[in-house]
This record gives C-alpha cells, structure tokens and sequence, in this order.
C-alpha cells in the first residue's frame, strides 16, 4: 500500500444552509486501490458464468470468453459453471491475489443478485468492492435471446460495455456520517406506537409526534379489530402503557412538526405543541422530557400559550403519518343528505357507545330492523363511473382492509342483534388474510345476505317513502341472481369507505419525498427496500405507505424499527459512494448546476482558489444527476456514474458501426 | 437479426432507471418473454444525468433509436423526472432541427414489472426504425 492509499483523517464537509451537528467525512477507499487507469496495473480480469445451462445453454460461453479476452485492458477472461459457488470465486480470488488482475467484469445473471456477493469477495481480497461490473447476460440474454449465435454475439457486446465501464472505474468509498441514536417518529397512531416501542427495546432513543391529544390514531376510535373480535381500546393501550413514562420516549402531544430537514444521522425538527385547551397543554407538558418541559410548563397550562416550539434531532425520522378515511360526497348513496347513511368507522363508533345490555338498535329514535353495507366507497374508482374530486384524483387502488373489516362488523351486528337483517352488497370480497375468509364463511353462516354489484353499476340509494317499513331503499343490479334488479329496504346503510392519502404536506416538501400516482408515500423498492424512502434515513410504517391493515402496520413498524437499528447502530452511517463530485479544475463557477438541483443544500457556490466552486455535500446528494448534464464545463460527475463510462458503454455497443444519423 | 451484419437492424439503446426500468428490464427475462437481441440495456440511477450531447453523440456513432425507459412520475429522485422530461422535448426538437427522425427517441415509463410494456416499447421502436430503413 503506497503512502497515498493509507487512510486520511476524514475531512469536515461543510453544509452551510442545514448547519450540521455532525461530523461528516469522505474517507479515502480503505482498501487497496486498483489503479483507475486501463494503461496501468494488472488489469481486468473476466469471468462468465454458465449458470449451469440458464446461460450456456444459448450463449456460447467459451466464444464469449475468447471475444473477451481481447479487448483492451483484459488480463485474463474465465468461465465457471457458477461463478457464484465457492470454486467461481476462489478462482476470482486467486486471479486478484496472484497479481493477474485488479478489478473484474462478471458476466452471469443480474446484478440485483450478486453485486454484494462480488463487492464481498473484491473486500476479501483486499481490493475496493466497487472495482467490479456486471454484465447481466442471463435476464437481459439468454433468457429473452433462443437464437445461439445472436445471443452469443450479443452476450460478447454486454461484456464489451461492462469492459468499457471497468475501465473508468474508480475506488469509492461509502460517505461516513456521525449519527444520532434518536428517531423523530411522526405519527402516534399503531404504527407509531409499535415503532416507538420497537425502537426503544433496540437502544433508540424516540420523540413521538401526535396530531392529536391522544395516541392511537384511527384505531383508537374502533369498537372491535378482526380477526380475532379484540377490543381496540384494549389494544392501543397496551401500545401506549409500552411507551408512556419510558424516559427514553418523549412524547409531544397536540403537536405537529413545523419544520423537518437534514439527512440521514443528523435530521432536525421544529415541533410545534399547538394546544386548543389548557388540558392539552397540560398532559402534554407531563409528557415531556424534563429539559424541554422546564420553559414550557409554565407557559402550557393556558390556551394563549399555544404553538409552543421545540427543536428535536434525529438519527433517522419514521413517518408514520397513516391514512384519511374516504369522506363520501353529498352525491355518493346520500351519504351526508339521507338520514341514515353513515360510514364504516362511523358505525364502528357507534356500536362502541351502545351499552352492552342494549337489546335494539336505533337511528334517530326508528328502530333498525334491516341494515345494508355498501363496500369499495371510495376505493376502485372508475373513470367515467366516479368523478374525482375538485384537482385531485379517482382512487383507484383497492383499501384491502374495508372487506375484512365489514364481514367482522357484520359478524358482530348478529351477534349482538340476531333479528337484524343484514344486505352486503360487493364488487369482489378480498378477504385476503389470515382468518379473513374464516369470517366472510361466518358472516354467509349468520344469514348475511350477499349481493354482488359490478364496479360500473353501483347500488343506488333513495330516501323511502313514508309509508315504507324502511327508511331507505337499495337499488342493485345483482350478480349472484343472474343480474335481477333488487329493491331492498334498509333502515341504516353503512358505506365501508376506503382509505386515501393524510394531509402530510409539510413534511412531504421538507423532506422532499416522493409520492406515488395514488398519492400515498412511495419506498425505494416494494420488495428490496420497502420501509424506505429514496431520501436517505426516512422511514416509512404503517399506511402512510398505502392501504394496510394493522397487523401489516405493525409488521412495517418493526421491520422500521430494525432497519433503523442497522443504520444507527454504529454511531455512524455510511452512505452509497453515488454522489456528484466536482472537478474544481475544471469548474467556472457556472451556476447551473445550483439551479438544476432539486435537492435544497445539496449543492452550492462557494468562494474558492478565488473564484466561484460547486460544493456538493455528500450527506445530502441523492445522486440523481441533474447537476451533471447542465454542467457547460464538464466539471461534475456522480462517482460510479460517470460521463466517460457512459461514453465507453455507447463506443462498445457500436464498435464497427456506419454512423446512422 | 445479426449483431455483425450490417442488414440487421439498428442498434437500441436502452437507458433504464436501476430503481423501475431496469429490474423491469430482468423481470421480463424472468418471464422468459421475447425480444430482439438489437437492444442493449444501459443501467442509470436518472437518465436525468445525461445531457442533451449524449443523445447526438449516440446518433453520430450509429445508434439507431434511442428508449428513455424512466420510473416516470414514480422517480425516487425528486425532481429529476420532469428536468428528464423536458430535456427529451429539447433534444426532440433539436433532432427535427438536424433532420433526424424524432421517432428514434422514445420517453416511457417502466416499472419494475411492466414485462409487457417493456417488450411493446422495443416493438414500437424496432418498427420505427424499420419504417425509417424501408424510406
């Protein structure tokens, strides 16, 4: 190792507009590096893979091989039946150790799948894991190729581009930052408070932010949870006896966060403790910690003294924000118009409120003898059949939960009234969980009677009349009776409305996260990262995420919890080497890359070698690459994404080619 | 369809997102659909990184079509898809400034399994380029 590969003392980067608490480094590769330059060092070696017959039974492997090892800066090209088997990389290792070569091409199956199986093998030898590339000749070849002989020249140009690339390959080294062990977790509903707690139980010490004066969120408001008939109330306080008093959990009630920014390690927050009532107030200063509750105890005991702020830092920040129940419009089943028509968590609310010896049910003082569920209000919406409301859009996901929910409603109205009569009336029932069916096969057994609607023709409601026995009148167009048209006469008419996105603007602009087409927030990955965000150290639980039911909630605030042990249980995070970094060389002082960035502090002018620099900070560059194609002098580039590999990758697809334009 | 020879058809280029298009790109191998073997995939965190030049410079070394294959409004990078987007209208007029045919260059937005979407956008575009050949 020369002198100039040894590890530096890590450099403080500068992050003027979110004035970071934390150190943050750029650490030089820590491993030995290979030389970056195709005219120098041992060179690159190749390695195809036969994936037993996935490849070689289309690609002809040793033509590959042959083809590969005559391009320039090729040491050495190999074949393996599994070059991810233990001979395949023994035979890579052996290759780096001997000096033969110093960094590798890998010609197999898709990186998704062993990049970090051959990152770890470069470690072991000693070599920096980002000096490799993948050809991905197996999905993008031979299993959509069956020609041999154009699969195999093809599999020969995929390689030519991983060699083209491997040729500008420079070590990288992740972005090292000093992380807080504390997690913002916004949100005290289930999914809050099950991360919260999970949190804590891993050494994270949590600020826990509720909208509301009480913890539990929606839930808190149920009667009784499916599958198994728990009490709601029952189960959020087990939630909330977890956490409160716990002096590692602050609790911030009545509150919400104003402001959000920073990256991942060192996040800041302002909250906002906007109390409406002087007992708010009050249970929230209980709830805060001894420091913060000093100079706000006295002020919080008044009404007057509302929007009280405290600033908090975070490691990592949880949103945890959950859902908005589909609110029906006027036009939808009269909801809202008609006496008598209520929502699913309306309804749930009020079979909570009614005592356990009350032997009828009633709405408005008229005895209910007769009540309809409608399902999907608000959920599979239709172009054309729905209209979306005023600047927004149709929701047409599926809320997964309402099914389930209604069949445990309706299971429960019979039990407790056995001479109601019950009407579901459906698109499809979704019981898609465990136990979930087991209550739809209940429910058919408690004489609910089922009445299947198409998406294009819902039910249609009308106020009956008077002398009707019912209050209201259910028209459907019914698939299980070969599409007979029945009038059914309900007395309550329950709307099992679907779930939409929370009113998270605020935090969705600070921290700049990304909404999918249906408005909820989308992760990185729904398999590969599903609880984080593209912002690094945003997490995501429960049904901020999109339609969830509480196990699965719950199940997201866990995984949560753990991923944020992983990426603050060193005290530090390391953050992936894809950032913008400027050649200050070559930078003028442009400017547009300022503008182009979306990403705000990621990127600035500074005053440098007297003149005008781009400064990009590593902790917060998302590494997307704006700043590089508006750049006039060239000066920018993402490590690992540079412009000349790109270039190198194009010049190996067209070797030979007649200029076409 | 000959890699080699030179009545094969144009070469396409394929920038697809590491996030959508490109696990797009090996879930249709691992649906074992079909395509013709005159693409080749270029993995890119944002196309949004390259500048309007590459595009030309792809088209003056022989590149017959060029497919963005984005995570459209889905982009995990804030932002970048719209710059994305306009870049292309950019270089789209540009291309009909030099005389190049627009249809060579293609915005879509794939995710991580549009199987079907993806081989229909290599289809549109090889017809493209055959109509362009055919002329």
């Amino acid at each position: 190792m020369s002198e100039s590969d040894k590890l530096p003392t890590p450099t403080p980067i500068s992050t003027p507009s979110l004035t970071p608490k934390k150190a943050v480094s750029v650490q030089k590769p820590p491993l030995a590096a290979a030389k970056n330059d195709k005219t120098s060092g041992p060179g690159i070696g190749v390695y195809v893979c036969h994936c037993g017959g996935n490849i070689a039974d289309v690609v002809d492997v040793k033509g590959v091989v042959d083809q590969a090892s005559g391009l320039e800066g090729v040491a050495i090209a190999r074949e393996n039946s599994f070059m991810c088997s233990d001979p395949g990389q023994s035979m890579i290792l052996e290759d780096i150790r001997a000096g033969r070569v110093d960094r590798v091409v890998i010609a197999a199956c898709s990186p998704s799948l062993h990049e970090t199986t051959f990152r770890s093998l470069l470690v072991r030898a000693d070599v920096n894991p980002f000096l490799v590339e993948q050809a991905n000749i197996r999905e993008q070849c031979s299993w959509v190729h069956h020609n041999h002989e154009e699969a195999t020249a093809k599999a020969a140009t995929l390689v030519r581009m991983a060699v083209g690339k491997a040729r500008h390959l420079k070590p990288l080294s992740p972005v090292r930052v000093d992380a807080a062990k504390r997690a913002l977790v916004i949100g005290g509903g289930v999914a809050g408070l099950r991360a919260a707690r999970d949190l804590v139980g891993l050494g994270i010490d949590v600020d826990l932010v509720e909208r509301e004066a009480d913890l539990g969120g929606f839930v808190s408001g149920l009667d009784r949870l499916y599958p198994d008939g728990e009490v709601a109330g029952d189960f959020v306080e087990r939630l909330v006896s977890d956490i409160e008093g716990d002096p590692r959990v602050t609790i911030h009630r009545s509150a919400e966060v104003r402001r959000v920014g920073g990256y991942i390690g060192n996040f800041t927050a302002t909250i906002a403790s906007g109390a409406s009532s002087a007992d708010q107030s009050a249970d929230q200063s209980a709830d805060q910690s001894a420091d913060q509750s000093a100079d706000q105890s006295a002020d919080s005991t008044s009404a007057s003294t509302s929007n009280v702020e405290v600033e908090v830092e975070a490691g990592v920040v949880v949103v945890a924000t959950g859902f908005r129940p589909y609110a029906p419009t006027r036009r939808e089943f009269g909801c809202g118009r008609l006496p008598g028509v209520v929502t699913l968590p309306d309804f749930g609310r009020m079979l909570a409120d009614l005592p356990d010896t009350a032997s009828s049910l009633e709405v408005d003082g008229r005895p209910v003898r007769s009540v309809g569920f409608i399902h999907c209000v608000g959920s599979r919406q239709l172009e054309g059949v729905h209209k979306p409301p005023k600047g927004g859009t149709l929701n047409k996901h599926c809320s997964r939960v309402c099914c389930t929910a209604t069949l445990q409603t309706a299971t429960q109205l019979r039990d407790r009234f056995a001479d109601v009569a019950i009407h579901d009336f459906y698109q499809d029932i979704r019981a898609y969980g465990r136990g979930h069916e087991e209550l739809y096969e209940q429910a058919s057994r408690a004489d609910v009677i089922f009445h299947r609607y198409a998406g294009d023709t819902p039910p249609k409601v009308r106020k009956a009349p008077e002398d009707d026995e019912n209050g209201l009148l259910v028209n459907v167009v019914d698939g299980l009776t070969w599409g007979e048209e029945l009038e059914i006469g309900v007395d309550l008419l329950v709307l099992s409305v679907g779930m939409t996105p929370g009113d998270i603007g605020t935090i969705i602009d600070n921290l700049k996260l990304a909404t999918s087409a249906d408005g909820f927030l989308q992760e990185v990955h729904p398999k590969l990262r599903p609880v984080e965000m593209a912002v690094n150290g945003v997490l995501l639980a429960g049904a901020c995420q999109g339609p969830k039911d509480i196990l699965e909630s719950c199940a997201s605030a866990s995984a949560v919890a753990v991923k944020a042990a992983v990426l603050l249980g060193k005290g530090y995070v390391e953050l992936e080497p894809y950032v913008a970094e400027v050649d200050s060389a070559r930078c003028t002082g442009a400017g547009q890359c300022q503008e182009a960035c979306p990403v705000e502090g990621a990127l600035e002018l500074v005053e440098e070698g007297g003149g005008r620099r781009a400064k990009v900070n590593p902790a917060i560059c998302t590494g997307c690459g704006c700043c590089v194609a508006v750049c006039p002098s060239g000066a920018i580039n993402v490590a690992g994404w540079t412009l000349d590999q790109f270039a190198s990758m194009v010049e190996a697809i067209t070797e030979g080619e007649e200029v076409a334009s | 369809m000959r890699e080699d020879d030179h009545s094969s058809p144009p070469k396409i280029l394929i920038l697809a997102t590491t996030s959508c298009a490109y696990p797009g790109a090996d879930a249709t191998g691992q649906a074992h659909l079909s395509y013709p073997t005159n693409t080749f995939i270029m993995n890119v965190p944002s196309p949004a990184i390259l500048p309007e030049q590459f595009y030309f410079d792809c088209y003056d070394r022989g590149i017959g079509g060029i497919i963005v294959m984005s995570c459209g409004v889905e982009c995990p990078f804030e932002g970048a898809y719209e710059q994305l987007a306009a870049r292309i209208d950019r270089v789209s007029l540009a291309m009909r400034e030099r005389g190049i045919d627009q249809g060579r260059l293609k915005l879509c937005a794939i995710c991580t399994v549009c199987t079907k979407s993806f081989v229909k956008a290599v289809s549109d575009m090889n017809e493209v380029l055959a109509a362009q050949e055919v002329a």
